[in-house]
């Protein structure tokens, strides 16, 4: 079966190929590599293979996220089969001191923490922290939910994107 | 040619700007409306002007200006409800400071003048939000026209676009920035880098904010005109109560600078869908990243497509834009009946 993929790649040399590695030591056969650079130091990259079933793909997806590559949209056979988007946010409180691996743990579970800065003005003052969470536009409400009850939790203003 | 009587309710910001247009477009609302409007009375919180041919409205300006408006030789010793009740006149214009809490003494007023047969118009918010079932009510059982077109977004026609032009339109959703103070301020925040406090205080001695900003800033003012705007537009019932409400008081330089870094810009946003006022990352190119003092609202619809709005949601003159255009419309439909 065909399956078109859009992946969101760090902008860095060899991630290309990283990516593209799974796909063929899983069978499936590459047919075309388009790719549009993008800001925020992600690339965007269209790929299109074959590829024999249903249990290579899985195999394929499974190994595509161990790498921490994002699929942000995947049709198979033409009809539209996952579409990720990337939310960002600002988070103002004592982030680092409320445990931020904690947090991004969390956000993990529900999404994917792909791109994280902090500015810190000094120990005991306010920082701001601003996330891009990759996540299934299924579950866009989930991480909402989510983010709310941490902001709660620890105190954060959030500040989300429109 | 007609004679429209008006009774202007609150003789301050709104209420003078109105007069100062009025003045400017005697002429023109003759010619074009075929209407002579005057204004037969105004009443200030301690007295009332009367004058049932129209007062003169460059002398009570000049009067008002020099701060001798109870020297006027038609300044009577009349309470406002007195005044609504007993001077003949077609429209009541509703322009007093609104307590959030009580609506009053807006309510008063408006529930007064409609119980007397005059159309209300007014620019002040709280009544409309804390009472609309009641008041639309009132003034639907009298045949009477309630309008109220300038208690959101100043200059900016919102209410009155949507039911001269978009009724076809299930409206989906509509949110923006409606408060010019907090975003005077944001703007003055990201473009200069400087505190919340000192933007504020720049605004201050501008005159763009109030003595007690704070309904302003933790985003109060822009939950009522939510309110307005979901009960006028999107047909739900709702009060304010069922809003939730974060303002910009706890927004920093640093979190201004980091959204700018990633191409956003932080903006007080309403949101009558989601019931909710928050400071939201807007994309730098989004039609909403309007600077300064301005408001900008969108609609999102099924027929027409979205629709923005952009424009002064606040000011002396602009703001008498959205009074007078509700005046004319109810005086077309006066002339039609
Ligand atoms: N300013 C704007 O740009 C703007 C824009 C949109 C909507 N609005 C709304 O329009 C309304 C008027 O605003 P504004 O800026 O003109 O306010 P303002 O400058 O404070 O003027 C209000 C006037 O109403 C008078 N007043 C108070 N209580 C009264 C009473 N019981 N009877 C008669 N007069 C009374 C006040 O008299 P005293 O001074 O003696 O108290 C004052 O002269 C407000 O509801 C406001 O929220 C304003």
């Amino acid at each position: 079966m065909k399956v078109d993929t859009v992946l969101r790649l760090k902008d860095v040399p060899g991630m290309l190929i990283k990516a593209l590695e799974p796909i063929s030591s899983h069978g499936g056969n590459v047919i075309s590599v388009t790719h549009s650079r993008e800001e925020k130091g992600l690339v965007s990259v269209h790929v299109s293979f074959k590829v024999q079933d249903q249990s290579s793909l899985n195999l394929i997806r499974r190994a595509l996220e161990k790498q921490r590559i994002i699929i942000s949209e995947m049709a198979i056979e033409g009809r539209t089969y996952i579409t990720k988007k990337s939310l960002s946010f600002i988070l103002v409180g004592h982030v680092i001191d409320t445990d931020i691996r904690d947090t991004i743990d969390r956000i993990n579970e529900v999404g994917m923490v792909s791109g994280i800065e902090v500015v810190m003005p000094a120990p005991n003052q306010k920082s701001s922290v601003l996330m891009d969470v990759e996540i299934d536009e299924k579950s866009n409400g989930i991480l909402l939910s989510l983010v709310e009850k941490i902001c709660k939790e620890k105190e954060f203003l959030l500040v989300r994107s429109l | 040619m007609k004679t429209v009587k008006l009774i202007v309710v609150g003789f301050g910001t709104i209420g003078k700007g109105t007069l100062e247009v009025l003045r400017a477009k005697h002429r023109d609302l003759m010619e074009k409306q075929g209407c002579d409007v005057r204004v037969v009375a105004i009443c200030e919180i301690d007295g009332t002007l009367v004058n049932g041919k129209g007062v003169n409205i460059d002398s009570v300006l000049k009067a008002a200006a020099a701060g001798k408006l109870r020297d006027h030789p038609d300044w009577k010793n009349m309470k406002s409800l007195q005044a609504i009740e007993e001077i003949e006149a077609d429209i009541v214009l509703e322009l007093t400071p609104g307590d959030i809490k009580t609506g009053e003494p807006g309510i008063s007023h408006i529930k007064k003048a409609l119980e007397c047969g005059k159309h209300v118009v007014t620019s002040n918010k709280s009544p409309i939000a804390l009472k609309f079932q009641e008041l639309t009510a009132l003034a639907e059982k009298k045949g009477l026209k309630l309008r109220y077109e300038a208690t959101v977004g100043g200059a900016i026609p919102i209410i009155n676009l949507y039911r001269d032009s978009l009724e076809i339109n299930k409206v989906g959703s509509i949110y923006g920035i409606l408060n010019g103070t907090s975003n005077y301020i944001l703007t003055k925040m990201s473009e200069e880098d400087v505190s919340l406090e000192t933007a504020l205080k720049e605004a201050q001695e501008l005159g763009i904010a109030e003595r007690d900003p704070s309904y302003d800033i933790n985003g109060t003012d822009t939950a009522v005109k939510l309110v307005i705007l979901a009960n006028s537009i999107m047909g739900k019932k709702i009060s304010y109560k069922d809003i939730s409400v974060k303002g910009i008081q706890d927004i920093t330089p640093d979190a201004i600078e980091l959204a700018g870094k990633h191409g956003f810009v932080i903006k007080l946003v309403g949101d009558v869908n989601g019931l909710e006022v928050s400071p939201r990352l807007v994309p730098l190119h989004h039609p909403l990243n309007v600077s300064g003092t301005l408001n900008a609202v969108m609609l999102d619809t099924d027929i027409a497509g979205t629709l923005t709005l952009i424009g002064h949601g606040a000011g002396k003159i602009q703001t008498a834009s959205s009074v007078l255009a509700d005046v004319i419309d109810i005086m077309k439909d006066m002339q039609d009946s």
